[in-house]
């Protein structure tokens, strides 16, 4: 325990010097076919289980799209064992959490529990994976929740922006390409119990399943567990990989009118063509940082600060851990306000896309990302996150430690090319959804 | 700055629907602790050193220990944890919109953005405002307003915690407070507001607690009204700040990995130049009339969905009676053997529902939540909701619900000691409130809950004429202007 804390110490203070120690204090196994990593934090008698599985969204492919969130949903709702209510009582009378939630391309597995109640959990999971009950009365509450809850989506500005946006930037197959909330409710309605457990049994297994056990843990107790309880459970898929990455579509404006929301979301942006992993990843980031991070950012900077346009404005990439992602500008303003801040945010775009970026400014960010990177470290679950997210990226566990080498090792002309290969500010798409004024388009 | 006017934990709340409203806040058993100790000047516990010379220590509890500044009466927490080299400094102010009036509604919000704008040491002017500090190092921070308390926080690696302590000291007393920024920052706080206007339930919530309390101020939402977000005066901000924002009205909470003695000095080098307040802070001397009969609310706004909530008003947060309010709660919401979850959402009747309470240092507000399935009517859900209350009256909890919920506040004990900001974001809660030491304390007096007590509270506090009733009714939207 006391090595984990003077080993950050070190990383946060100065170099890399004491790096290869954090992912020496990381262990990678594949118990029953499950690639494990645990690691042994400080915290006291808490453990962080988090796991993910290629059973997403778009694996649905041809299939009905309402699936893939609908299995998921179904996962603690029974086991051929134990009722839901049977299993809630297990969980609450420890205090311990499980919950399923459905990606883009994962099924991910979020848990937490006392050091002592590692059995119950693991035990739990692997039961809700491997045989859940899967009732036909459960499957029909399950649809009903999700046609609710799609619904109650309709009159959000954030997730009709998002889906527009999604739908014009990535083409038809691709896995980051949105389906409408119009075709997700039909489709959950129609969708059948059979269709269900043909996709649990096909995507459902260990093949490509990563769990992260961390906190007051032993590799070897983890490892044991994960054995016993998966053992003899076959299967699963492996993630969509495009073979070609998304190109950037040409320029559009999209308007989603909503009725009654003084709040418009913007988003602008395009396909960056690009995985987390590949080279030029890591300087765009950093140079889209260095436009939209906070709020030293560019943007934040003009748009909010000078011009009192916006509560936020921010520039991210996002959706690259498996398929090539999206880069995008996102942004909220009044509607009197709405041209005003598109054209701020479009000439913040154009002059950091022409002049690039300053060497302070990337010396200054450098920094800053890689202070926030160890601030996420100290806790268990953000430890637990970034060990998980690290795996879905492809990188082994050196990576924990080579992040931030590689981050330091990035450089002025590398960022501006990077910027000036990926990025276009003539042919982004543009999303307004809310109460957009006539006057506006 | 980066949130809402309204509590995170209220917005967590509308958004999970589901456990206790203050969970993250409360839902904590305590560690074996100490007794409260009188105030006791250079106390011997922790050893006096050179830092903590100038300090009173007031009292220990639960690994928190309590220091008061002798020169100016700043309080200070200290919560030592070594599991990793990082610190959360934070400064509640013991300011909110419960201290604003008519024409001022916002203005503790509104300063609060304000707070970024630099100070005579620490501006973009000389490239070291606090925001290019903390963004340098990495920093996680922001800063919040709710209705008892305004709130600015950082976690950043152990060695820059002076750089944050000079700069969080310098805003005390030397912030610029120019009209520019404020006519800048306004269209941002209005932004802000509508941010919130765009989600119905944020708006029926506001519109219950605008019917629940009628004299006390938390009546108007924390980020105010939008006419006095709009036209607030800057002299009016500068009078605000200059009524609240002094070291006696201040509780400096450091979390982390740090030398006590070291950073009592440090505190005392860079908050010790002030002195106390001039005038003695304004205290809130207004009471909530007795209400007499039910009160109804009805938003109706494009939606899709219904909501409902019934509140009511129930003791400040530091009353006795909290912890098993708390209980009740957890029974009625705590995952899918709660009594909501079974009766409302396993029947089909909502896609989530939920019951909690927004702790604040007056009288309270408890609500019952739920979130209509499609084709329900509002009516059917609000029977519903008002029958589960009235069953814990008639009949009581049982005892193995009671000891269920005992045993999840264990296992919360365990989960909240893992990262230093959630342990000084909930003790700004409580100090919000009004007494730190519930942060230790409350879980404590759940643990000692009986099913009696639960009955005893539900009967107490849950009539019908004491209730606030909201509905939010979706309507067809009008034809839009949009392309």
């Amino acid at each position: 325990m006391i090595r984990l804390s003077l080993m950050m110490m070190s990383l946060l203070t100065a170099s890399g010097t004491a790096a290869a120690a954090m992912a020496d204090l990381a262990h990678r196994s594949r118990p029953a076919g499950i690639d494990l990593i645990t690691y042994h934090s400080n915290v006291k008698d808490v453990v962080i289980v988090l796991g993910v599985l290629p059973a997403g969204d778009a694996m649905a492919e041809a299939g009905n799209i309402a699936i893939p969130t609908l299995s998921g949903m179904m996962l603690d709702r029974g086991t051929k064992a134990l009722d839901k209510f049977a299993i809630s009582d297990k969980l609450d009378n420890v205090g311990a959490e499980i919950g399923f939630q459905v990606g883009e391309q994962s099924l991910e597995i979020r848990a937490k529990c006392l050091k002592k109640d590692l059995p119950l959990i693991i035990e739990t999971i692997a039961a809700e994976l491997r045989t859940p009950a899967l009732l036909a009365g459960e499957f029909n509450k399950a649809k009903q929740q999700f046609v609710g809850e799609l619904q109650a989506s309709a009159q959000n500005s954030g997730a009709l922006a998002s889906e527009a946006f999604g739908r014009a930037v990535f083409p038809q197959g691709h896995p980051n390409r949105p389906h409408t909330l119009k075709e997700y409710i039909a489709a959950a309605k129609s969708a059948s119990l059979e269709e269900l457990k043909a996709f649990q049994a096909k995507y459902n297994g260990p093949a490509h399943m990563t769990m992260v056990i961390a906190g007051d843990v032993s590799d070897a107790d983890a490892q044991s567990e994960i054995g016993k309880a998966f053992s003899g459970w076959l299967g699963g898929q492996d993630y969509l990989r495009p073979a070609k990455p998304a190109v950037a579509a040409a320029a559009a404006e999209f308007t989603v009118p909503l009725a009654d929301k003084p709040s418009v979301t913007m988003l602008l942006g395009q396909a960056s063509g690009l995985r987390y992993s590949d080279a030029d990843s890591l300087p765009l980031r950093l140079g889209t940082a260095i436009l939209g991070r906070g709020f030293t950012g560019r943007l934040m900077g003009t748009v909010r600060d000078k011009e009192g346009l916006t509560y936020n404005i921010g520039a991210s990439m996002g959706d690259d851990s498996i398929a090539d992602g999206v880069w995008e500008i996102s942004a909220s303003f009044a509607p009197a306000l709405l041209n005003k801040g598109v054209e701020s945010t479009r000439r913040e775009v154009a002059k950091w896309w022409k002049d690039g970026v300053t060497e302070q400014e990337l010396a200054v960010r450098k920094q800053g990302v890689i202070g926030s990177y160890y601030v996420s470290l100290s806790t268990t679950l953000g430890l637990a996150e970034t060990i998980l997210v690290n795996t879905q990226r492809g990188y082994d566990l050196g990576w924990l430690d080579g992040y931030p080498k590689a981050l330091k090792a990035v450089t002025r002309d590398e960022v501006d090319a990077a910027i000036k290969a990926h990025i276009n500010p003539n042919t982004m798409v543009l999303v307004e959804a809310g109460s957009v004024p006539a006057a506006a388009k | 700055m980066f949130e809402k006017g309204n509590s995170t934990a209220r917005a967590v709340y509308l958004a999970s629907a589901a456990a206790l409203l203050f969970l993250s806040v409360t839902a904590q058993s305590a560690p074996v602790a100490p007794a409260a100790k009188p105030p006791n000047k250079h106390a011997a516990v922790p050893a006096e050193t050179a830092g903590s010379a100038d300090f009173s220590h007031i009292k220990s509890l639960g690994g928190i220990d309590e220091y008061r500044l002798d020169g100016n009466g700043l309080t200070v927490l200290l919560v030592p944890d070594h599991s990793a080299p990082v610190v959360t400094f934070e400064v509640t102010y013991q300011v909110g919109s419960r201290n604003e009036v008519t024409g001022t509604t916002g203005a503790t919000h509104i300063l609060e953005h304000l707070m970024f704008k630099g100070s005579d040491a620490f501006n973009d002017v000389k490239g070291n405002s606090i925001k290019q500090m903390l963004e340098r190092v990495g920093g996680q921070f922001n800063a919040t307003t709710s209705f008892d308390r305004t709130n600015y926080f950082a976690t950043i690696g152990r060695e820059n915690l002076e750089s944050y302590i000079a700069i969080e000291a310098d805003r005390m007393r030397h912030l610029w407070l120019h009209e520019s920024d404020r006519q800048a920052e306004m269209t941002v706080v209005r932004n802000e507001y509508e941010r919130g206007k765009n989600d119905p339930e944020n708006v029926l919530l506001e519109e219950v607690m605008e019917a629940a309390y009628v004299a006390l101020p938390y009546h108007h939402p924390t980020i105010g009204w939008k006419s006095d977000i709009e036209h607030v005066p800057i002299a009016k901000l500068r009078e605000f700040y200059d009524t609240f924002y002094w070291p006696n009205n201040a509780v400096v909470t450091v979390v982390g990995d740090i030398d006590s003695d070291s950073v009592l000095g440090l505190i005392k080098k860079y908050y010790g130049v002030y002195p106390r307040s001039p005038a003695p802070i304004p205290a809130v001397y207004t009471e909530e009339p007795a209400q007499s009969g039910e009160r109804r609310v009805v938003v109706k706004r494009p939606g899709e969905l219904g909501t409902i909530i019934v509140a009511h008003k129930v003791p400040n947060g530091r009353d006795a009676d909290q912890a098993a309010l708390e209980m009740l709660d957890a029974i009625l919401s705590s995952g899918k053997n709660g009594r909501l979850y079974r009766t409302l959402v396993d029947q089909g009747l909502a896609l989530s529902a939920g019951a909690g309470i927004d702790l604040l240092h007056d009288l309270s507000l408890h609500t019952l939540y739920a979130a209509l399935t499609p084709g329900t009517s509002h009516e059917q859900v609000e029977n519903a909701l008002v029958a589960e209350l009235n069953k814990i009256k008639t009949n009581g909890v049982t005892p193995a619900e009671v000891a269920t919920v005992k045993q999840q506040f264990t296992a919360e004990d365990a989960y909240k000691r893992d990262g230093t900001a959630a342990v000084a974001s909930e003790l700004s809660e409580w100090i919000g409130v009004g007494d730190w030491t519930l942060y230790v304390t409350f879980p404590q007096k759940v643990q000692q809950v009986s099913p009696a007590d639960v009955q005893r509270v539900a009967k107490q506090y849950f009539g019908a004429d004491q209730s606030t009733v909201g509905w939010f009714v979706p309507v067809a939207p009008k034809t839009e202007k949009g392309s």
